[in-house]
């Protein structure tokens, strides 16, 4: 049997849902009676027709089979943050199943999936990112389970001969009350399917049974009996496996190799270029690791072969005098900056990051002259697609891809072309479904880098103390332009975004972007920019809190009268936190010391205070309060957790996270080297979250830009001196 | 090359592999038993924990050569008995931690040879001996979980 895609019911490629004989079904043309509520155009396909003798589709997300319960689609990939039960709570209440009867499934590729839209007139796209996934399908997964709810209910009328309106839907059965008569949706699925598309009718608030509940993740168990499939576990039979190594120096490649290893072993099947490396294809991954380590490879010279990330931080340090182009201005910065009673200036910088997914990178193919078939935790399954288009020349109609669990996605994943080419040329060449697998070493050493930047923060103040200006210059690049090669230079939010755009009331802002090109490969990081530009915008909050001669909450507030929902977060926060800007000892006889930092991303507002000590020259983080207001919630539960979750991610990058680039080689290799926060430096993290009505907003990645400030702020009080870069292990600390 | 008799999950498996094979990838890939994770290959991590005669092992720097004749294996797969999960699965499940899930085998096996040789740990115990990684930061539910699962061990303790 074929392996799956990590949903129990997988049937391969026989079973893939047919996309292209879709009945389409706008149900755009109902637009005007959605109102608000559906704020994304969806389309509602019946694109997931299923096998031969199961019951047709009521449209692209949902699909009840003849034995019961519900197949939903999902657009999203599940990477650990919940998405799966999140759509299912979602479903499960406007089609008004029992949650507990769901099944979820990564959706084909189809552009009803595509619910991601950018920038009118540009394609809708469709990405495992930028916390979007509940915010970019909760409208349009609510108005397809009520439009379903609704077809389901006009069929039981219709049957009934008695009108829809006398009808309810509730758990799984349409029933008629004024005759007691009843069906389960399961018998009612034909004859809804052949029904126009119901124009939704939402369900109100109070009539919602699962979504803003803690409900249970679908996946747990799976996950903890070992049958959860992810990339690396596919099986396809006759399958071979690859080991690669990549040039150690980046931009190099294999001029030549010795294959001799292939003469003296059988198992050994090829030895074989690859773009920046090469492969060793055998029948064991033990057997290619092992070999590939004796190959002898003449790499070529690169351009890149003096590149230096000591060197590189001082070239960004070196630019940031200069004028650059101006991202944000607000009033006249320099003019106020000039005319300023008192004025402060200090200069930040934060070093290249590794994703580090527990799952390293891999990708199974089995190519033929007429097909391929991909199996791959990805973010971004369309654009898997086009890569193995580019590389077999095949139609997409003959390439499928799987998408199993990702082991960590973390912004990894929307990067696989190193995966997936390799994977695809090899399977081509030897004509056998080939498994590809990095090691953590090559994982490590030839990432998408969370890009080093430099930036340099102005303030001003008034002869009274108050701040009247900023004016913030970063220098750098950022992974915006990966894709997009028109972009380079311009105006990258991903470089500056997270200085601009701020909530706190001062007369003149400015934010200037120095465009410096890094030319080692660099990719979006969990909170992408938002982790590093958070950490120079709140540590110098603080320092502007210090020059002002104020409590680092109460210069806070002051700047946030106007910006209610930041005064809330913070407020919320220095509570739960029993704020205290001065430092305390703890019983255990540490001296101990509170730092907060406050910041916006991706539509969320998070605000954490960090209570730290110093033991040993090194930070220890006890505790974290964090506070969230991400408009309203879908899964509460997994809310806490994902900021727990964003908030380990980011200290570990705080405590030690760093890839140093000597050479043009990365110096790391492993955790060993390139370590991450365990379970005994884990501070415990308390969460609340605060349910403003605000647009829904995203959650897996805005816990993570605030913990550096708020571990460095605290720091502050116990050095009596300010750290301006990372990873702190560079530092050695001393409470004085 | 030489044959190995190995005993995994109750049953007896030959494997024919290279000495200085993995145990980790006689698992995963001889025998079929992919709950059992590769993570980092330098024994860091943790992913690739099993029961080896019930202490924790990190398989992906035990060479298969270096069983015993006699040691018996238990993974993910096999820790279940009779159809019931095992206490340490339960109060994985009771208290949902897994977030991506693939380090969750190694740290539910992990938990397990923790439990066997301290079956009432402190919660300072759980923080100093659970010692694989999650890169999701499961941290605070894997502590929780093996307090949990310490209780619903417990004879006469939560059923």
């Amino acid at each position: 049997m074929r392996p799956c895609c990590g949903r129990p019911n997988c049937r391969g490629p026989a079973g893939r849902p047919d996309v292209t004989d879709t009945n389409r079904r706008d149900i755009l043309k109902g637009a005007a009676a959605l109102g608000a509520v559906l704020t994304l155009p969806v389309r509602l396909e019946a694109a997931a027709r299923g096998p031969a003798g199961d019951q047709p589709a009521l449209n692209a997300f949902i699909r009840l089979p003849a034995t019961g319960g519900a197949v939903f689609q999902c657009p999203y990939a599940e990477m650990g943050q919940g998405i799966y039960t999140g759509v299912a709570q979602i479903l499960a209440d406007e089609l008004d199943i029992p949650f507990e009867h769901i099944r979820v499934e990564h959706a084909p590729t189809a552009e009803a999936y595509r619910l991601l839209e950018f920038a009118p007139g540009v394609p809708k796209i469709r990405v495992t990112g930028g916390s979007f996934s509940t915010r970019s399908c909760y409208a349009a997964l609510r108005a397809a389970a009520a439009s379903a709810r609704r077809m389901l209910v006009q069929a039981a009328a219709a049957q009934w001969g008695v009108p829809e309106a006398d009808c309810v839907a509730e758990l799984g059965v349409v029933r008629h009350p004024a005759t007691a008569r009843h069906t389960a949706y399961a018998a009612l699925t034909a004859r809804a399917a052949a029904l126009p598309v119901a124009e939704p009718i939402l369900k109100p608030a109070n009539q919602l049974r699962y979504i803003g509940k803690p409900m249970k993740r679908l996946d747990t168990g799976a996950k903890i009996n070992g049958s959860a499939q992810f990339g690396i576990d596919t099986r396809v039979p006759g399958m071979v496996y690859a080991a690669v190594k990549h040039c150690p120096v980046f931009g190099g490649e294999a001029l030549s190799f010795d294959d001799s290893i292939l003469s003296s072993s059988r198992h050994i099947l090829a030895v074989e270029k690859i773009p920046g490396g090469i492969a060793v294809v055998a029948d064991s991954f033990h057997r290619a690791k092992k070999a590939l380590a004796d190959v002898k490879v003449a790499w070529s010279d690169s351009p890149l072969a003096g590149f230096s990330s000591t060197e590189f931080a001082e070239r960004l340090r070196a630019r940031l005098d200069e004028a650059g182009e101006t991202a944000e201005s607000i009033g006249d910065a320099p003019a106020a900056l000039a005319g300023a009673a008192r004025s402060l200036s200090a200069d930040y910088q934060l070093p290249f990051l590794a994703h580090a997914t527990m799952e390293p990178p891999n990708c199974t193919a089995d190519v033929s002259a007429d097909r391929a078939e991909i199996w791959i935790g990805n973010q971004m399954v369309d654009l898997v697609v086009a890569l193995v288009q580019g590389a077999t020349g095949l139609p997409a109609e003959r390439i499928i891809v799987h998408t199993p669990f990702l082991g960590g996605g973390f912004g990894r994943r929307v990067a696989f072309t190193d995966q997936v080419i390799p994977a695809v040329l090899l399977s081509k060449k030897l004509a056998k479904p080939v498994k590809l697998i990095f090691t953590r070493e090559e994982d490590i050493q030839h990432d998408f880098y969370r890009p080093m930047t430099a930036v340099k923060l102005r303030a001003g103040f008034d002869a009274q103390r108050a701040p009247v200006a900023w004016h913030f210059t970063i220098a750098g690049d950022g992974p915006g332009r990966n894709g997009n090669p028109g972009f380079v230079g311009k105006l990258d939010e991903s470089v500056f975004g997270g200085l601009n755009k701020q909530p706190y009331a001062l007369a003149h802002k400015r934010v200037d972007y120095v465009y410096e090109p890094i030319p080692i490969p660099v990719g979006y990081w969990r909170s992408v920019e938002n982790s590093g530009n958070a950490f120079c915008k709140e540590c110098f909050i603080d320092e502007m809190a210090a020059a002002a001669g104020l409590d680092e909450v109460q210069f806070r507030r002051n700047l946030l009268a106007d910006a209610p929902r930041f005064l809330a977060v913070l407020e919320r926060v220095a509570g739960l936190s029993n704020w205290r800007s001065a430092r305390y000892s703890a019983p255990d006889g540490s001296i101990r010391a509170l730092g907060v930092a406050l910041h916006e991303a991706f539509g969320s507002i998070v605000g954490e205070v960090a209570e730290v000590s110093i033991k040993e020259g090194a930070a220890v983080v006890h505790r974290v309060w964090a506070v969230v207001d991400c408009g309203s919630v879908v899964n509460p539960a997994q809310i806490e957790v994902q900021l727990q979750s964003a908030i380990v991610f980011g200290l570990s990058a705080a405590l030690r996270g760093e890839i140093v680039i000597e050479k043009g080689a990365v110096r790391q290799g492993n955790f060993t080297d390139y370590p991450i926060v365990g379970m005994s430096d884990m501070p415990v993290v308390e969460v609340a979250i605060i349910e403003s009505g605000a647009p829904l907003g995203g959650i897996g990645e805005a816990g993570t830009p605030p913990i550096a400030p708020a571990v460095v702020n605290a720091l502050a009080k116990l050095t009596g001196s300010r750290i301006r870069s990372l990873p702190l292990s560079t530092h050695h600390l001393v409470t004085i | 090359m030489p044959a190995y008799e190995i005993s995994i999950n109750g049953r007896s498996r030959r494997v024919d592999v290279e000495a200085d094979t993995p145990l980790l990838w006689v698992i995963r890939d001889t025998l079929g038993l992919c709950g059992t994770k590769f993570g980092c290959g330098v024994g860091a991590c943790g992913a690739c924990t099993v029961l080896l005669d019930g202490q924790a092992q990190r398989t992906c720097i035990l060479p298969i050569a270096a069983l015993g004749a006699t040691s018996r294996i238990t993974t993910i797969e096999g820790l279940a008995g009779d159809g019931h999960s095992h206490a340490v699965q339960r109060a994985w499940s009771e208290l949902d931690v897994p977030q991506c899930g693939y380090c969750q085998s190694g740290q539910i096996m992990a938990a397990v040879a923790l439990l066997r040789e301290l079956p009432k740990p402190t919660p300072q115990d759980v923080r100093r001996r659970m010692t694989n990684l999650c890169r999701c930061g499961t941290y605070q539910r894997i502590h929780a979980a093996v307090l949990r699962a310490a209780e619903l061990s417990r004879p006469g303790g939560p059923a």
